[in-house]
Parts: C-alpha cells; sequence; structure tokens
C-alpha cells in the first residue's frame, strides 16, 4: 500500500527532527574540538562552525603545550591512548578466547548446561556492588593499576557478552559438516580447528569488534583499578579539568572525539550484528 | 552424553543440536575448552563472594592498617546491616535511581518504538537515517556524560537557544540536574529500544500484515492487533535490559554532575562510590553490595521461573 504524500511527508519530518536531536550534542562537541578559546562559550554569540578553525587543541593534548597558550599539560595524551589499546585489546583477546571455547564445549559436546545462565549473571549486578572484594583482590595481588590486571577484569565482564555471542554463531553451524569431517577420520580437535573455526570466522571477527567496543568504553573499573602508568582515555579526559584548573573545554571536547571515534567506526561495521550482541543472541536481525 | 541431555538441547531455536555419544577424547577436549572460562568464573565469583561476606560483618577499612584476612580483629556482627536499613543517604539513592528508571526507561521505549515504526517499510535515505539514529549507543558513555556537560553549561548552546541568561544553571540546579541526567540517558539510549524494536517488528510476518491491511484495518488497528501481541517477546527483553543497564548508570552522571548538586543526582553506583573513595567505608559498601545482590538474585530467580511457566 503506498502511503500518501502528506504522510510521507510527515514521516520524513519526524525522522529529520529525530536526526536533528541526536546530532545536535555531537555537533556542538565535534566543532568544539576545532575552537579557539574564545569561542568556546556563547558569551560572544552562538557559533555552530568554528569562525577561526584551529588543530590548537589536539597540539595540545598530544605535546602538553601548544602555541599561545600560558598553560601546559604534565601528561600528553600518549600514555592513555596506549593504556586504553593495550587494555581493551588484551581484555578482548581473553574474552573472546575463552567464551569461544566454552561456548563451543557447551554446544557441540552439551558440557555444562548451566554455563551459559551463570555467566549472564555477570552482568546483573551493578559492578559497584561487587568491586571491594575485586579492589581488595587486586591490591593483594599486585594487579592495581597494571597493564595486566586491567586486561584481566575487562575479561571477565564482556565474556558474557563473548560467550552468548559465540554460542548463536556455533548453533548456526550445520551440525552435518561436522558429521562429515568425524566420519572421515577426523579428530575433535581437528574439526574444530580446521572446520568449525573458519566457517564462524565473520562471526569471530563480529565477536572480537563488539566485545572491544564495550571494552573502549568503560570508564568505571579504569577509573577504581588504575591509579596513574595506566590511566585509559575516558580516564584521562574526566580528570583533565581538575588538573588544570580552569574549563579547557576545547581540550576535552578534542579527547572526546578521539575517544569516540574507535567504537562509531566499528559499531557502523558490525550493525547488522548489533541487535543479537546487544541482547546476548535472544534476537537475530 | 545421556538422551536427556539430548532432549534438553531440542529447546533451543535450531533443533539440532551436539553430538550424542561423544567418545572420551572429545570429552577431554570439551573439559579443556571450558576450563578458562571456569576458572575465570571461579575468579570472579566464589571467592570474592566470601571476602565480601566476611567483610561486611567488620568494620575494616583500607585505613587500619591491618590486612584484610585479618579483618576478625574488627568484628562487628551484623552493625553494618543495621546502619544500611536506616541510611537515609542509601535509601535517597535507591529512589533517585528508581525515578532515573520509571522516567527514561519509558520515555526510550515509546520514542524508540514510534522510530522503529517510521522505519518498518522501505524509502530513501533509509539506510543512512538508521546509521545516524544508531549513533548515540556507540557512543562512549563517559563522552556523551562529557558531551552533555559542554551542552548544559550556562554558557552553553542550549541556554543560547532557549534565550536564558548565562546564570541559568541546569546542572548544578537543584531540580535542573536530575532533569539533565536524564535528557542525557534518553539521548544515549533511545536508539538501543529503536534497534532492538525494529528488528521484532521486522520479525512480525509480513503476510500477515498484508492480509489486516487488505481487509482494512487502519494502521492503528494493525498496529495494536498485529504487531504488538508479535512482539511480546521482544518488548521483554527490550525493557529488561534497559532496567537492568539503568539500574547501574554511573559513568553519565559522574561526568556530568558528580551526583551533585549536594546528593540531588546521586544514584546508588555513584553513592557507592563516593562510600568507597571518599569516606573509606569498604565494609560498609561490601554489606550493602551483598544486599543488592541478593535482592536481584531472587528478583531474577522469579523472573525467570515466571518466564519457564508462561511457556511451559
Amino acid at each position: 500500500m503506498k502511503p500518501s504524500p502528506g504522510a510521507l511527508a510527515l514521516k520524513y519530518l519526524f525522522i529529520l527532527l529525530a536526526c536533528a536531536v541526536v546530532l545536535y550534542p555531537l555537533l556542538w562537541m565535534v566543532t568544539m574540538a576545532f575552537k579557539p578559546y574564545p569561542e568556546w562559550t556563547t558569551v560572544a554569540g552562538l557559533t555552530w562552525l568554528p569562525q577561526d578553525p584551529t588543530w590548537q587543541n589536539f597540539e595540545f593534548i598530544f605535546r602538553g603545550h601548544a602555541e599561545g597558550l600560558v598553560v601546559s599539560l604534565d601528561r600528553t595524551i600518549t600514555g592513555p591512548l596506549i593504556a586504553s589499546l593495550v587494555t581493551s585489546i588484551c581484555g578482548t583477546a581473553l574474552a573472546v578466547v575463552s567464551g569461544t571455547l566454552a561456548s563451543y564445549a557447551v554446544v557441540r559436546f552439551g558440557l555444562a548446561q548451566s554455563l551459559p545462565l551463570s555467566v549472564l549473571q555477570l552482568r546483573l549486578f551493578p559492578p559497584l556492588a561487587v568491586m571491594i572484594p575485586v579492589m581488595v583482590m587486586w591490591a593483594f595481588i599486585g594487579a592495581v593499576d597494571t597493564w595486566w590486571g586491567l586486561s584481566l577484569i575487562y575479561g571477565i565482564v564482556t565474556l558474557p557478552f563473548a560467550f552468548w555471542l559465540m554460542k548463536t554463531f556455533f548453533e548456526e553451524v550445520p551440525v552435518e559438516i561436522e558429521d562429515a569431517a568425524r566420519v572421515s577420520g577426523c579428530s575433535y580437535w581437528r574439526v574444530f580447528y580446521r572446520i568449525t573455526l573458519p566457517i564462524v570466522k565473520p562471526g569471530l571477527a563480529t565477536c572480537a569488534l563488539f566485545v572491544f567496543i564495550l571494552n573502549w568504553s568503560d570508564y568505571l573499573l579504569a577509573l577504581m583499578l588504575t591509579q596513574k602508568e595506566w590511566v585509559t582515555l575516558p580516564v584521562y579526559m574526566a580528570t583533565l579539568t581538575s588538573a588544570m584548573g580552569g574549563q579547557m573545554y576545547g581540550m576535552k571536547a578534542a579527547l572526546g572525539v578521539i575517544a569516540a571515534i574507535p567504537p562509531v567506526v566499528f559499531g557502523l561495521m558490525i550493525q547488522k550484528h548489533l541487535v543479537r550482541g546487544l541482547t546476548f543472541g535472544a534476537l537475530k536481525q | 552424553m545421556t538422551d536427556q541431555a539430548h532432549t534438553g538441547a531440542t529447546r533451543t531455536i535450531r533443533p539440532q543440536g551436539y553430538w550424542v555419544g561423544v567418545a572420551r577424547d572429545g570429552q577431554k577436549m570439551g573439559f579443556w575448552f571450558i576450563l578458562p572460562t571456569f576458572l575465570l568464573l571461579l575468579f570472579i565469583v566464589i571467592f570474592p563472594f566470601f571476602m565480601q561476606l566476611y567483610l561486611s560483618v567488620t568494620w575494616w577499612t583500607p585505613l587500619e592498617g591491618i590486612p584484610w584476612y585479618s579483618a576478625w580483629e574488627v568484628f562487628s556482627w551484623f552493625d553494618n546491616y543495621l546502619t544500611l536499613a536506616t541510611d537515609p543517604r542509601l535509601w535517597g539513592a535507591l529512589w533517585r535511581t528508581a525515578l532515573i528508571m520509571i522516567v527514561a526507561v519509558p520515555a526510550q521505549f515509546f520514542l524508540g518504538m514510534a522510530l522503529a515504526y517510521l522505519f518498518i517499510d522501505q524509502f530513501p535515505g533509509r539506510k543512512l537515517f538508521y546509521s545516524i539514529l544508531l549513533t548515540p549507543m556507540m557512543i562512549v558513555p563517559a563522552v556523551v556524560g562529557l558531551m552533555f556537560f559542554l551542552l548544559f553549561q550556562g554558557t552553553g548552546p542550549v541556554n543560547a537557544h532557549l534565550g536564558l541568561p548565562a546564570d541559568f544553571s541546569w546542572l548544578t540546579d537543584v531540580n535542573r540536574a536530575m532533569i539533565s541526567v536524564i535528557i542525557a540517558d534518553i539521548w544515549q539510549w533511545t536508539p538501543l529500544m529503536f534497534l532492538i524494536l525494529l528488528a521484532g517488528m521486522l520479525g512480525v510476518p509480513s503476510d500477515q500484515l498484508l492480509a489486516a491491511r487488505l481487509l482494512g484495518g487502519s494502521n492503528w488497528q494493525n498496529f495494536v492487533k498485529i504487531i504488538l501481541p508479535r512482539m511480546k517477546t521482544v518488548i521483554i527483553i527490550a525493557l529488561v535490559l534497559r532496567t537492568v543497564e539503568c539500574f547501574k548508570i554511573f559513568d553519565l552522571i559522574y561526568i556530568m554532575t558528580k551526583g551533585g548538586p549536594g546528593v540531588q543526582t546521586e544514584t546508588i553506583s555513584v553513592f557507592l562510590y563516593k562510600q568507597t573513595f571518599g569516606d573509606l567505608e569498604w565494609s560498609y559498601v561490601a554489606a550493602i553490595g551483598l544486599t543488592i545482590l541478593i535482592v536481584l538474585s531472587v528478583i531474577a530467580a522469579k523472573g525467570l521461573a515466571y518466564m519457564a511457566r508462561k511457556q511451559g
């Protein structure tokens, strides 16, 4: 049934309105990152596009100082950027590897049928309600403010997503293919490694990107389990103001843009599987 | 594997299951496959649980200078639990968390549902608009906090657009701080509702919808009588997911207002964070955490049992 032109126009109007609402805060931060100091506030009038575009904000956070600015920074973005990358990647590797193996064993060998629900329960609780023993343990084993300590907790908290996502991908592999390989004399390990894994490779990539986004987006865990050396990007961004006294809107916005880019790019790449990932495989698109 | 386990697997979406009669070498491999996950779970669930239980009946804080395992020296019975039952700040924080859930989740639901309805049919530009509308939920929550922090500054664009003076504050005002936080949460998570509900809506068999249209049902009738009943599971998933996540809300609030002004936007997570790092009341936080853990587990078990009964 063709909608009438009036209905269609109304539909576009609503959608454009929704897009405008979505883009409004985004645009303000992105343009802010390229604005010089006088344009940070609307005191001298509201400007959406930078009147005098500048790289000064980015230069400042990467080099610790910038031309025309009296303040300087004792910590540049380099450390937090590396920390974010290292911990997110290691945490993702841990979650994806253990999640993939375990879900395969659950799907194909029928082992540990209670595992899926107990894994899921990890996501139910607010992290802060269970953080006291974690912090005591991390301090006890010397994992506070280390790359492996943060990676370990990242791997654990994103394990449920990796597990459930890979579970749905394995369930989609026809068992007949594996049966055929078994009959031809492949060992179980060979079937898994040479037959099943190549089949679920796209799923594995999706899963890794999805888990990486989650780890990269973390703020709370890094806030609690790092102090200086391995502070991640979001924590660094949030503490930038207090370290320098004045409100450094432009620099913070530049940091926000840098932190926001990888998840948005990866998220759009795996758009097709987002529903599946976010609902623990309960829904597929 | 036994037959009983095999019939259990037929309840999954695809009736094909796992191998029946896996040989011993296969069992062994399965064991090694599960081991890492099992160890991680053991490491993060069993041991911390007992430690939390232990610390929650003491007065231990990291300031005392005694290691955590000697916490029995400051044993306090159930004092922490008695304190939490009458702590006005804790109950205030719980109430504010509930308030955010009551306002934000339904708002996200209705907005997401309306948007999803607009996206059922194909139309030029659908893919582009779809991608734009999904962006907010992919942005790091801490960055969303920063974005709205910038927007709601006295000298920010919101005041400029509404024609309000620069001393009209949002984030430091007793009433408007909460409104700002809720707006930010709705902005970030409506796309998630939209995404899930749209997936559910597209799952409604199109021939049924077409038949209803041909029989002369109005759009509203079709929506209420054909689409909604077939989306029940999806709706439940979306609402449960958002409610659980909303209860955890921290990043956004902590960056926008730090729970302030005063305790006006202090949710349960922000409250626990402040108790942990501001007041260093670790055993008290352990007691609160354990209580939350138990209450949520009971609710989850009841919910699952209810769902199972409905399905069975």
